[in-house]
């Protein structure tokens, strides 16, 4: 079986603890409105790659590694490529690497996607949105799914970091943001909810593929809002 | 002897044998860095007179003043002082801080122009003395064939020391301290002695000529200590004398020698001997001790030599190379790290962040991993610091070597180096495809041999066959005009101070160097894995090429340019051995181009990389900037895999990373950094330069050099304040591959 990569990113530092060697996987459910990386979107495009391959390309970086380091799998949405992903995930098992995925939780909890959480140093779960009508709306898929693989990961006592992207106009408010909350009080995997403040650096790539941006007249967050709702995020999680 | 009260007994007593003195009597800290101390108001006074001196500096144009009445040597000046009265450390190498010698010895017209470019005419009494006087540079151009110097001209062997001082040496300054210079003084009288029962050949009349030039400057050096009430003729008998003697000897060398890079060598764990010694019977506590240290830096901040415009192209930022290395690792798998190891790096907290001195880490993976976060920390606040992989030299040079200039290691008082500046490797390539002409004015430079077509896509074999056949020619010239320069050097210029701190018959190193290497790894990867096409002009001379499809690139840990780019400088080297170098040196190779990589850029044509005629290159053994495509650790394992075994004199890597890209607080980014670093060495690397920056604050300093006076930045094997950078160099570091957040 081969896998699709879109592309790697060697020195991924802030995706996950210790030094992480980012891959990208091609292919997303989701069509969320403020995506930075919509060249990551199509499924089956990019470099194929054996199971066997990939994990030697990452292998070349185990020393950078330490105790908290290895791979994070990113995309994209790298569940969607589950089957592969638990071929790669049990070589690096071997190999001694441990792995993070940095998903959407937007795919069905398969038997594969169950082992691949299961088998993680941790989980990025982003989520992209608090409830059903506005998820459709503004990624173009339900919430369910994000919400059954939270609910699997707190069964399983997988340590989680919840990422929210906050886009000005959309929910740059606490009562916006509160609305994410009430998923998130009383979850014991949720170690850290962290606030992603929207930038505009993927909007050349919307005009290079002449895909509609439909935030183009947005502009980025202000950090020192993004720090002032981080502060109230962390407060209401007591975190 | 009472100045050795308490020490540990060794071969040290018996002949001179530093090494083993600090070996037996220094204290590894593996504790972190709480214990140090910030300034005393006295090192605040004096700081604040230094800065006052440095704007000055800096408002004249970057120099200050010029002594143009005398010749430059150990007691040509009346004692000098920053603050009478308040200064710990004593000596300046003119009788005003930051005036400037002229010294001419290496090059006199070197010297006229030197003083010219800032306004200053040499003094009737040098011009005098130099008239009868053949210079280093004079011999040199005496000797020197019409093929070296069409060489030169070209820029095929460039920044060779045959018009300034080769520098590069390192004298064993911690044996004043140890031993007192009357010791020295009788050992080396003893060991002209010995040389002198042997037959009368060339090379043992040039020893025992050495020997009795190096001993009238150890009597200068005594006098020049007495000036400033110093004894150094006995050994020092506390902390304060051991900095102040080992001080002296630094300063009586910048006195009478201005080589390109004047470095002080190991001296922190040394030192720590005696302060752990004066701490142990409170005679001095953390605060005094911290003050001493603070006080020798202040010093070696204030060292200058007199340049050309010239020589500042190749050397950007008015360098020195006060190149102090700290840390690594004992022989016996003790940790070499030192309180003092932590209070130089103080320094650059209680002072303010600087260039100089040229604070180099002898990292190890077995460092302690406090003293591991906190060169990290220093490096994210300061940007000064540089590390170099201990675990891979102390197998060719021990556990007692230290850095001179950049990235060249040698062991201390043990071996010397014949410094060689570098073989431009990009432009043999395009003189291999021109039979032997120079691509830029068409002459004829090499022999003459066959000229690649126009129209017709390069073969890769063919083409590797004439670049082999080229270097190997140019190996050949390289070794044999650095044999001029060097037996010119020795006889005109001689380091007569430093080379009396080095064992009678020191091993010798000859240092040469490549530049344009990832250029030449790229070009010949494009011309074997894409289609290149020569292009002509109207003179036959290649000039450009069309370069089509995709081909891999050196800096994303790619194995089929990875290893062309690892064969190039084992072939290279393999080829200048077979030259022998000047009184049996042994040859080494570094990938080093200081800042010189604009210079030799201009003066090469289009390349078939991609890269147009006059662009620079990537600094170093780094990759081309914007060509790494996986980002920052591909791009770092890709230089890791260039061997050092062939590249002894050091593989230069600089790497400048954002802060949101390190890490997501400062906690996280030390710990990302200490990974970085463990991963790298972990490889074999050799050498990186860590730049925690985002480049818009370079960006903001060239347009308003107000706003970050001090801002210094790791360059290529050292660092630079910002703002003396020239404006297209500062656009070239601005240029350069900046790791970013994705």
């Amino acid at each position: 079986m081969k896998g699709y990569v879109h592309s790697f990113e060697s020195l991924a530092a802030v995706d996950g603890d210790g030094l992480r060697y980012g891959v990208f996987l091609a292919g997303c459910p989701l069509r969320c409105v403020y995506c930075h990386n919509p060249d990551t979107w199509t499924v089956g495009a990019g470099q194929s790659f054996e199971a066997s391959e990939l994990v030697k390309k990452i292998a070349r970086y185990r020393s950078y590694f330490g105790e908290r380091g290895g791979v994070t799998f990113s995309g994209g949405e790298p569940l969607l490529q589950a089957e592969w992903l638990c071929e790669v995930a049990e070589l690096l098992r071997n190999e001694g690497i441990g792995y993070v995925l940095d998903t959407s939780g937007g795919v069905p909890l398969t038997e594969a996607v169950r082992t691949l959480l299961a088998g993680a140093q941790g989980i990025l779960l982003d989520l992209k949105f608090p409830d059903e009508e506005s998820y459709r709306r503004y990624t173009g898929r339900g919430i369910s799914e994000t919400l059954a693989m939270l609910d699997y990961l707190e069964s399983i006592g997988k340590e989680t970091r919840i990422r929210i992207v906050v886009v000005p106009g959309i929910n740059d408010s606490e009562d916006a943001l509160e609305r994410y909350l009430v998923h998130l009080r009383g979850k014991n995997c949720v170690s850290e909810v962290e606030l992603l403040g929207f930038h505009t650096m993927g909007f050349h790539k919307y005009e290079a593929l002449g895909i509609e941006n439909r935030l183009s007249g947005t502009a980025a967050l202000d950090p020192a809002k993004k720090d002032r709702l981080q502060a109230f995020v962390n407060a209401q999680l007591n975190k | 002897m009472s100045c050795w009260r308490g020490f540990k007994e060794g071969n040290w007593n018996r002949e001179i044998d530093v090494r083993d003195f600090i070996l037996r009597n220094y204290t590894p800290y593996e504790g972190d860095a709480s214990f140090l101390r910030g300034t005393t108001k006295r090192t605040d006074s004096v700081k604040a007179r230094v800065d006052e001196l440095l704007i000055e500096e800096n408002k004249k144009g970057g120099v200050l003043d010029i002594d143009t009445e005398r010749v430059s040597s150990i007691l040509t000046y009346q004692p000098g002082y920053i603050k009478k009265g308040e200064d710990i450390i004593l000596g300046l190498q003119t009788d005003e801080p930051l005036k400037r010698a002229v010294n001419p010895f290496a090059g006199y017209r070197n010297a006229v122009q030197a003083c010219r470019a800032y306004g200053y005419e040499i003094g009737e009494n040098i011009k005098n003395e130099f008239r009868y006087r053949t210079t280093h540079n004079t011999g040199v151009f005496r000797a020197y064939t019409d093929t070296m110097k069409k060489a030169r001209h070209a820029g095929v062997l460039t920044g060779l020391p045959d018009a300034y001082a080769r520098g590069r040496i390192i004298g064993d300054y911690r044996r004043i301290a140890l031993y007192g210079m009357n010791y020295l003084i009788r050992e080396r009288e003893a060991d002209k002695r010995r040389i002198g029962e042997r037959e009368m050949s060339n090379e043992t009349i040039q020893l025992l000529e050495d020997c009795e030039r190096q001993l009238e400057f150890m009597r200068q050096l005594v006098t020049m200590a007495a000036e400033y009430g110093c004894d150094i003729s006995r050994p020092a008998d506390n902390a304060y004398e051991a900095v102040q003697w080992l001080y002296f000897g630094y300063l009586g060398a910048v006195k009478e020698q201005n080589g390109a890079a004047n470095s002080i060598g190991r001296i922190s764990s040394f030192l720590d001997i005696y302060i752990e010694r004066d701490l142990a019977d409170e005679s001095l506590d953390e605060i005094g001790a911290q003050e001493l240290i603070d006080d020798l830096v202040l010093k070696m901040r204030l060292v200058r030599h007199l340049r050309t415009p010239e020589y500042n192209d190749l050397f950007a930022g008015d360098p020195v190379w006060v190149t102090c290395s700290l840390a690594g690792m004992a022989e016996d798998g003790r940790t070499m790290v030192t309180k003092t190891c932590y209070r130089f790096l103080q320094t650059l907290y209680n002072l303010g962040p600087s260039a100089e001195p040229n604070i180099t880490v002898l990292w190890s993976t077995r460092l302690p991993e406090p003293f591991k976060a906190f060169c990290a920390k220093v490096s994210i606040d300061t940007d000064s610091i540089q590390y170099e992989n201990d675990d891979v030299m102390r197998k060719d040079f021990g556990d007692d070597y230290a850095i001179a200039c950049c990235v060249s290691a040698m062991k201390v008082g043990k071996q010397m180096q014949f410094f060689g500046a570098r073989c431009n490797l990009a432009k043999v390539l395009l003189m291999a495809l021109n039979g032997g002409r120079d691509e830029l004015y068409g002459e004829q430079i090499a022999p003459e041999g066959k000229s690649f077509e126009a129209g017709k896509p390069l073969v890769y074999e063919e083409v590797l066959e004439a670049f082999k056949v080229y270097a190997a020619w140019m190996a050949r010239l390289y070794v044999n005009t650095m044999n001029v320069i060097h037996f010119m050097h020795d006889r005109y210029a001689y380091e007569r101070l430093m080379m009396s701190l080095h064992d009678v018959e020191p091993e010798r190193l000859m240092a040469f160097g490549i530049s344009g290497f990832s250029v030449l790894a790229d070009s010949l990867s494009a011309i074997k894995y894409a289609k290149v096409t020569p292009i002509k002009d109207e003179n036959g001379l290649i000039v450009d090429f069309v370069t089509e499809g995709e081909f891999p690139k050196y800096g994303n840990d790619d194995d089929r340019v990875d290893e062309i780019a690892q064969w190039i400088a084992e072939y290279f080297y393999e080829e200048l051995c077979k030259t022998p170098a000047y009184r049996g040196a042994k040859h080494t190779l570094s990938i080093l181009t200081i800042t010189s990589n604009v210079v030799y850029g201009k003066k090469t044509g289009a390349t078939p990389d991609g890269r147009k005629k006059g662009e620079p290159f990537a600094p170093g053994a780094n990759p081309m900037h914007g060509r790494d495509a996986e980002g920052a650790l591909a791009s770092l394992n890709s230089v890791a895999k260039v061997c050092y075994d062939c590249c002894q004199d050091g593989i230069s890597n600089t790497f400048s990373i954002t802060p949101a890209a390190l890490g997501r607080d400062d906690a996280d980014r030390v710990k990302k950094l200490v990974s970085v670093l463990d991963g790298y060495f972990a490889q074999n690397a050799h050498h990186l330069n860590v730049n925690v920056l985002n480049r818009q604050k370079l960006i903001d300093a060239m347009n308003d050099p107000t706003l970050y006076p001090s801002l210094t930045i790791r360059v290529s094997g050292y660092a630079v304040n910002f703002n003396k950078l020239t404006k297209d160099k500062q656009l070239e570091v601005i240029a350069r591959t900046f790791h970013e957040k994705v």
